[in-house]
């Protein structure tokens, strides 16, 4: 069986009017020297693609690792300076922040209470003012780190509540400005990413549409003689999808397998230079399925639009 | 037993187109054909070619043999009148269906229109192809007349590399390789010697004594006088039928 398959491809290669070696296309599609162009173009189109996709999927990933980073943490900040005007010496943030952890102790939403000193808020600020920089004297707030259970909007008003009757000046941070705009800049960035994957894919086609209908106008008189002979629209259009669906496929392969090493090498240099935005940016299986898939919509998307094109023409023919 | 009233008239006329039962090849009825806005080259044209006859079309140059030739093989549609092939009107065919009529028809080109980039071989083997003939029976058929046009050691050959003469034979060879039921043929000697062109009319003959209707368009007047078959004679975009000459002969020796 298996030594017949060459012999069956080559069969149905012949009646496809493509079998190399024994015939050509009836058309001289494949000697055209608009191929090379349009097998770039389309290996273009895969590679700007790749980046596009991979672009937003390393958006989405850095997104959800932040926000899972900050969800359902909060943080209660004690001021250092009173609404009067006053400040608070350290003896009095100390037996606040206290007071705090006692107050919210036992209830049910709390998964940990952690008060930060000195210590830890100096680590806080280094990478702005330097790991040297003496805080002494500084009017430092007072910061308790909270780890939620849940965090129902109920959660979060009945501690504001227990806080307020501390001291009505404690105010409770749950991140939920910071993360929503982070979000909103995350999903304009991945639609701008999908617009730009669509604005290929439409290009892609109208380069292909183009190179159809030039390729069909060249051979116009021959097309019509195999029309006279008694070929049908479909006889000539799969030599036409054939021929796109090939160079699409060498094009699309060329585009994938350079996108693929950029990325790798955009990931190495990332881990080399142990960028912490780019920390763990590497691309998981089901993204790299979906990259490896985008050869395979290149070339669907070359022969379903060189058959439409072609069809179409033909059908305006005599 | 009496199908009268149970088989009605149109399933009779469906079985026949299906079948292709002696059905009159081509009829021309009142057709004129113009291109764009200019005038009729062919006006009023009524001839009718049954299956398995031969003639030949003839007239001075500029008549309108090519233009009445390419209303045949169905390369343009008349532009008045209606014209029936194999029993159809051509003007009811869809794409599909005018597909199908073309495959019965083979055409030898006066320009030849052999596509350059195929072999010799290729190109005679391209209406089996279209047709989907299995791949051992087109390499049979297409090499017993490839050495039969005698260019069986030039079939790998590309036309560009032959001559005029070579190109007309692999020309003819590709319209008869089908077996069309209607062969039309634009001086389809033009370009060959003598010999070649007497073994190629006797071809003409023995696809005709097979039953295969033949047109052929050309000028000379001696392929004409020795073949005795009926003339379309086209002027000024009129027709007219002309029996030979022998054939006039024999009937008046026949009836005296």
């Amino acid at each position: 069986m298996i030594l017949k398959l060459p012999v069956v491809f080559k069969r149905k290669e012949r009646r496809i009017g493509s079998a190399q070696g024994k015939r050509q296309y009836d058309l001289p599609l494949s000697t055209d020297e608009g191929t090379v162009f349009l097998a770039l173009l389309i290996a273009l189109m895969t590679f700007l693609a790749i980046m596009a996709i991979s672009g937003s999927f390393a958006l989405k990933g850095m997104t959800s690792r932040w926000a899972d980073g900050l969800d359902k943490q909060a943080t209660i900040e004690i001021p250092a300076q009173k609404a009067d005007g006053s400040f608070r010496d350290d003896e009095a943030i100390t037996k606040i922040q206290n007071h705090i952890k006692s107050a919210l102790q036992g209830m049910p939403m709390i998964q940990t209470i952690t008060i930060l000193d000195e210590k830890d808020i100096g680590k806080m600020v280094s990478p702005w003012l330097g790991e040297d920089f003496s805080m002494d004297g500084l009017p430092l707030p007072g910061l308790v780190s909270l780890k939620l259970r849940s965090a129902t909007e109920k959660d979060i008003a009945k501690i504001r509540e227990t806080l307020t009757a501390i001291a009505p000046d404690i105010h409770l941070d749950t991140h939920e400005r910071w993360l929503a705009d982070l979000f909103r800049l995350s999903g304009a960035l991945r639609l701008a990413a999908l617009c730009i994957t669509v604005i290929i894919g439409f290009t892609t086609v109208t380069a292909i549409t183009g190179a159809i209908r030039s390729r069909m106008a060249i051979y116009k008189a021959d097309i019509e003689l195999l029309h006279l002979m008694g070929a049908r629209d479909y006889y000539i259009m799969k030599q036409f999808q054939r021929h796109a669906l090939i160079l699409a496929f060498k094009g699309a392969v060329i585009g994938t397998s350079i996108g693929l090493i950029l990325l790798l090498l955009i990931g190495w240099v990332a881990g080399d230079t142990g960028a912490v935005l780019l920390e763990n940016q590497g691309l998981g299986g089901q993204q790299l399925l979906s990259i490896l898939c985008l050869p395979f919509i290149a070339c669907a998307i070359a022969a379903l639009t060189a058959r439409h094109t072609v069809l179409r023409v033909l059908s305006l023919m005599p | 037993m009496n199908l009268i009233g149970i088989v009605k008239p149109e399933q009779v006329q469906a079985f026949k187109n299906a079948y292709g039962v002696h059905k009159t090849v081509i009829k021309f009825e009142h057709i004129g054909l113009r291109y764009s806005v200019g005038p009729e080259v062919l006006s009023d044209i009524n001839f009718t070619l049954e299956p398995g006859s031969f003639h030949f079309l003839t007239g001075p140059s500029g008549a309108g043999k090519t233009s009445l030739m390419s209303l045949m093989y169905l390369g343009r549609r008349p532009t008045r009148g209606i014209l029936t092939m194999f029993g159809q009107r051509t003007n009811e065919m869809n794409r599909e269906q005018l597909a199908a009529f073309r495959q019965r028809i083979g055409v030898v080109f006066q320009d030849f229109r052999l596509l350059p980039h195929l072999s010799a071989f290729d190109n005679v083997a391209l209406p089996l192809r279209i047709i989907g003939r299995p791949e051992k029976e087109i390499q049979n058929n297409v090499s017993e007349l490839m050495e039969w046009v005698g260019l069986g050691e030039h079939s790998r050959m590309l036309p560009p590399t032959m001559s005029g003469g070579q190109q007309q034979r692999i020309a003819i060879a590709r319209a008869v390789v089908a077996k069309p039921k209607l062969l039309l043929a634009d001086e389809p000697t033009g370009n060959l010697d003598d010999e070649i062109g007497f073994r190629l009319m006797n071809l003409f003959e023995q696809l005709n004594s097979m039953g295969t209707t033949i047109v052929i368009a050309t000028h000379s007047q001696k392929i004409m006088d020795q073949l005795e078959h009926p003339r379309l004679v086209l002027g000024q975009g009129h027709l007219r039928v002309e029996e030979p000459k022998g054939w006039i002969r024999r009937t008046i020796e026949g009836v005296f």
